[in-house]
């Protein structure tokens, strides 16, 4: 079989993580195939008989050799499994909202306080506010969620819990929200720098634990804000949340 | 090798080859990861550089049969548009450089295939770039120290003397943040996630304790995207410009994704002064908008924040219903088509050329799943984990001082050889899988047909662009302020200044300053 110019590579340690070696190195098979079945130089391969001969379906019958190893893709965009439930595990966020809880294992926990207050994790927070924030937890993980609530109106002082830091998933409800506890990305996230322009409270990079649909609970948005060189640095800067308990 | 190349040649190109490469480490180490539930936002990102690498060199060579990049920039510099800091000043050589990585990686080309296309796309970016920021004399913000000063002083002038003043918790500063988090918001969700649709530059000193932001928003009402056709038509601008002031507050880091970083913290508070604009292909230079008092200022912010806030719900329902192959195609079409203006303003804009994803390119559509993406582009960016970002282990790369690397580099024994194939060849025809674009698109001048902008682009040229004035530099004003001809210069430019109209050329920044309004 033809040899590729990158076969020969002094320096390479191989293709970086499991899924894209087993997808390069069958690519670079279907390539040397192709080569081998076209002939001549490569010169007048690479960008023209290769054009017709590698075609999207050899590039399927990859992934469908992939899928049939019982490989099943970690899912991004919920519509990936929504569409291909057969070829990506399932999502998270399908659980039962009345008991789901985010449970991080970095979460601090610490027993309730004089004021009935738990510590139930900690966060990033954007940007200092006068007072801490005090609302009513609500998951926002899927487009069923935000949907429900652009028809019905967000409920009043919502702490919406999102695991996407992106900026487009909860889009036409964000304003709405009294705060925002983030479990992932970095004050610098999409998600990040949209509270900050609306003002609206949030912690990102959260790590909670035991917080369900319906808690009380307390963002230390008084805290000082993260910022861009504590991450650098190192520095952890994070501020609690709590969730407030009947004593 | 080809009788084009010299020995001189390759070694800039390689030259530039290894900026692009540090300058992305250093922004993907220090910036944040770009995810969403809605979008499978590494899977387009992947699909655009292909479609990036098929297709620029062919178009940016085709912009160029109309004007050459360094005079389009000459054009852009007194304009508020996409090819900007981030647009030109980052994506258009790195989308294109990260897709021939890519395809390197699968083994379907050889670091040497495209040797022509690849030094002409960065050929172009150093032309382009060069005159885009010929006033502060840099190729980059990477250059400049992460600064990009791209004004020339008759412009922020207009811009310091008709701000109006405002202070946290009055009537114009909240209005003008409410604009600002509504099109920021709306324009994340045009942009399919993606950040391209606003960017800064900047910082511009106005007095000792207050610098100037310039904040640009793009693609906001109906044009290039099919997916804002019945969304966004009731968008009156296409770009807008808002000058921020900002006091007790230094930028030391504006870079070329537009991400800026002050000291101390940034808030929104220290906004002190505030300007309204827009500008496109057809506009002489920044026209105000709702600047005729603050009392305009005001409603037009909360008019268009309104207007905004209601295209983002109509954009996020319409969206909720596209399938994944729609999300994947309008994604990868906006990061793609983020350097569509140059042809905007060439006069040459296609839809064809810029919204269609490349045969070429779309047959990988099977590769890319959520997982894999991911992968692909977090090895190929950081931590550079492919085959081809291993070097030779006394290497010590900048940023990381690891023994790897972005972008292969081209070999010097191709030299007197013809190893290597030029050019991918020609445009090949495109699929979309979104719908079809109404033929209808903001401007300046109302709502034009593709046929009808092209053609008053080319009937146009602003004054300040032709060769009266164009090559009238900084340097040329600091020896000639005192000639007809430079206060000819500064009165375009102040055509539409409530304070500076007609003033001319003979102002210092404290003149500026005395004709401001106080309140």
């Amino acid at each position: 079989m033809a040899r590729l110019f990158v076969d020969t590579d002094k320096f390479s340690d191989g293709e970086g993580p499991p899924i894209v070696d087993a997808y390069h190195s069958a690519l670079k098979d279907l390539v040397r195939r192709k080569f081998d079945e076209a002939g001549g130089h490569w010169n007048d391969f690479v960008f023209g008989k290769a054009q017709e001969l590698i075609t999207a379906k050899d590039i399927e019958a990859i992934e469908a050799r992939l899928l049939a190893t019982g490989h099943r893709f970690t899912v991004s965009a919920m519509i990936s499994q929504r569409e291909r439930p057969e070829a990506y595990k399932a999502v998270d966020g399908s659980e039962d909202p009345a008991t789901f809880s985010f449970e991080h294992p970095d979460a601090k926990v610490e027993a309730a306080d004089a004021q009935g207050r738990e510590v139930r994790g900690q966060g990033d927070n954007v940007m200092q506010n006068a007072k801490n924030t005090i609302g009513v937890a609500r998951y926002f993980r899927n487009n069923d969620n935000v949907l429900r609530c652009l028809n019905e109106g967000v409920p009043d002082n919502t702490i919406a819990i999102i695991d996407d830091s992106g900026g487009t998933l909860t889009a036409p409800i964000l304003e709405k929200f009294k705060g925002v506890i983030c479990a992932g990305g970095t004050i610098r996230s999409h998600l990040g720098i949209l509270t900050r322009e609306y003002g609206i409270p949030c912690l990102m990079n959260a790590r909670i634990s035991g917080i369900h649909e319906g808690d009380t609970v307390e963002l230390e948005s008084s805290g000082p804000a993260k910022t861009g060189e504590m991450y650098q640095r190192g520095e952890d800067g994070s501020v609690r949340i709590w969730k407030h308990v009947k004593k | 090798m080809s009788k084009e190349f010299s020995y001189a040649q390759l070694l800039e190109t390689n030259n530039l080859l290894q900026n692009h490469g540090e300058e992305t480490y250093w922004l993907c180490v220090t910036r944040t990861v770009q995810e969403s539930k809605l979008f499978p936002v590494s899977a387009y990102i992947l699909l655009s550089y292909l479609n990036a690498f098929y297709r620029w060199p062919t178009l940016l060579r085709k912009i160029e049969k109309h004007m050459p990049a360094e005079r389009i920039a000459d054009r852009v510099r007194n304009a508020t548009t996409k090819i900007e800091t981030i647009g030109t000043g980052w994506c258009l050589p790195n989308f294109y450089l990260l897709g021939r990585e890519h395809l390197i990686n699968m083994g379907m080309i050889r670091p040497q295939d495209g040797l022509e296309d690849v030094a002409y796309v960065l050929d172009f970016w150093k032309r382009y770039s060069l005159s885009w920021r010929r006033n502060e004399g840099h190729i980059s913000a990477r250059e400049a120290n992460h600064r990009c000063q791209i004004y020339p002083e008759r412009k922020l002038q207009v811009f310091h003397a008709d701000q109006y003043p405002c202070e946290g918790g009055d009537a114009l500063h909240t209005a003008a943040g409410k604009f600002m988090a509504a099109t920021a918001q709306y324009g994340f969700l045009a942009s399919c996630e993606c950040r391209v649709s606003m960017t800064a530059h900047g910082p511009y000193k106005m007095a000792d304790n207050v610098e100037m932001l310039v904040r640009n928003f793009y693609d906001l009402s109906q044009s290039d995207y099919p997916w804002l056709d019945g969304v966004a038509d009731d968008i009156p601008y296409n770009c807008l410009t808002v000058t921020t002031s900002v006091k007790d507050t230094h930028f030391y880091l504006v870079d070329d994704w537009g991400s800026f970083e002050a000291k101390p913290d940034y808030k929104a508070e220290n906004i002190c002064g505030i300007g309204l604009y827009t500008s496109d292909p057809l506009t002489e230079t920044h026209v105000p908008v709702g600047m005729g008092s603050r009392e305009e200022l005001i409603k037009t912010f909360e008019d268009l924040a309104e207007k905004m806030r209601e295209a983002n719900t109509k954009l996020w329902r319409r969206l909720a219903t596209f399938t994944r192959d729609q999300l994947l195609d309008a994604g990868a079409l906006v990061y793609y088509s983020i350097i569509k203006d140059i042809a905007h303003f060439a006069g040459c804009y296609e839809i064809d050329d810029w919204m269609m994803i490349d045969e070429r390119a779309n047959r990988f559509r099977g590769l890319l799943n959520d997982e894999y993406s991911n992968e692909v582009l977090g090895a190929m960016l950081v931590p550079l984990t492919l085959p081809s970002s291993q070097v030779q282990e006394y290497f010590m790369m900048l940023h990381g001082n690891q023994a790897r690397r972005v972008y292969t580099p081209f070999q010097y024994a191709l030299l007197g050889k013809d190893d290597y194939v030029g050019t991918v060849g020609g445009m090949r025809p495109g699929v979309s899988t979104l719908p079809k674009k109404v033929d209808r698109y903001r401007t300046s001048q109302g709502p034009l047909t593709n046929a009808e902008f092209n053609a008053r682009v080319k009937a146009f040229t602003p004054a300040l662009a032709s060769e009266k004035f164009r090559d009238l530099d900084e340097t040329w004003v600091k020896y000639h302020y005192d000639t007809p001809l430079a206060d000819e210069m500064y009165k375009i430019e102040q055509q539409y200044s409530r304070k500076l109209k007609g003033k001319g050329a003979g102002l210092r920044r404290a003149d500026v300053e005395a004709l401001r309004d106080k309140s």
